[in-house]
């Protein structure tokens, strides 16, 4: 596999090599069948495969942290979030494919060109041999320098591991936007607990259907 | 691993979500899908930030992953809320606002 990788590719194959080729098979494969497949409750398993192919791709970027941060939050709670859902309400066997051709066709053309057009501006010097991680290429010149340096040297910066390389970031330059997002994550909290919970009487659309105007209690519910 | 191969498969990653948020109706499905199209982006900021060597890109991963954990959970309490009014998850139905 190392000589295939060495002769398609043009570089040497480390482990990272080896684990970026795997992953990104199983990224892709599974965010084609997140779209592709009709049981929602697939859908969202194969949600799962593509979010722990990610954290194995921050495994070979060098970023630990985030990826058992993505395994935790990603992994445990959102899909846990996502599946207490589907079987709540009992949608796991509705298939809502867009069957209209029109817009089938447009939507196939427009992520052509999208991913045409990405090709286009990685192809080519970011994918070159000059462009390796982990080789020690020395000090980051110009701001267009499309070589890739590594974390290593900023690890020996600042003497830590991936979680305090991190930490000592998030707790010094921006410890603001940490603040905010506790205060964000309880905004969401609460919001979800008014947004989820159950009215005594069930209001429907219907009942809007009959008088233009909305009763006091109804828009006070709204 | 040359840094362009990981923009290349993000961005394809992030090509086939927003393919999925345009053909799919289910509104589950659709967050699904957006889901994916957050962690494309997630993946381009690991990789710069390794590539510049820099602890930024990885905090902006960290901030990303909380506001996406936010939003799952209101976007999904008013997944619910929709379900119950409406009795059905396909967003291509006349909404209330179009009356």
């Amino acid at each position: 596999m190392a000589v295939l990788i060495q002769g398609v590719l043009g570089f040497s194959a480390t482990p990272e090599t080896v684990l970026f080729i795997v992953t990104a098979v199983l990224a892709l494969g599974s965010a084609l069948a997140v779209v592709m497949l009709r049981n929602v409750v697939h859908a969202a398993l194969m949600l799962v495969v593509n979010l722990l192919a990610i954290a194995g791709l921050f495994l070979g970027l060098q970023s630990p942290f985030l990826s058992i941060i993505q395994v935790l939050v990603y992994g445990g709670a959102i899909m846990v979030l996502f599946l207490f859902v589907i079987m709540l309400l009992g949608v796991d066997r509705d298939d809502l494919l867009v069957t209209d051709t029109t817009t089938r066709v447009l939507a196939l053309a427009g992520a052509a060109v999208l991913s045409g057009a990405i090709l286009f501006t990685f192809v080519g010097p970011y994918t070159s041999a000059a462009s390796l991680c982990g080789t020690d290429a020395g000090a980051p010149t110009e701001i267009s320098d499309v070589r890739c340096y590594g974390l290593d040297r900023a690890y020996d910066r600042t003497d830590g591991s991936g979680a305090a390389f991190l930490g000592g970031a998030l707790f010094s330059r921006y410890t603001y936007p940490f603040e905010l997002s506790a205060v964000l994550l309880t905004v969401a909290t609460i919001g979800a607990v008014l947004l989820a919970r159950r009215r005594d009487r069930e209001t429907s659309d219907d009942d809007l259907d009959d008088s233009t105007t909305v009763p006091a209690d109804d828009a006070r519910e709204l | 691993m040359p840094i362009g191969y990981y923009f290349i498969l993000s961005g394809l990653l992030f090509t086939v979500g927003l393919f999925g948020v345009m053909i799919r109706r289910n509104a589950i499905v659709l967050f699904m899908c957006v889901e994916l199209m957050l962690n494309a982006v997630n993946l381009t900021l690991a990789a710069a930030a390794r590539m510049w060597m820099g602890p930024d890109g990885q905090v902006f991963v960290f901030f990303v992953i909380v506001v996406a954990a936010a939003e799952v959970v209101v976007g999904l309490a008013l997944i619910v809320n929709l379900y119950f009014r409406r009795g059905t998850l396909d967003i291509d139905v006349p909404s209330l606002l179009r009356r």
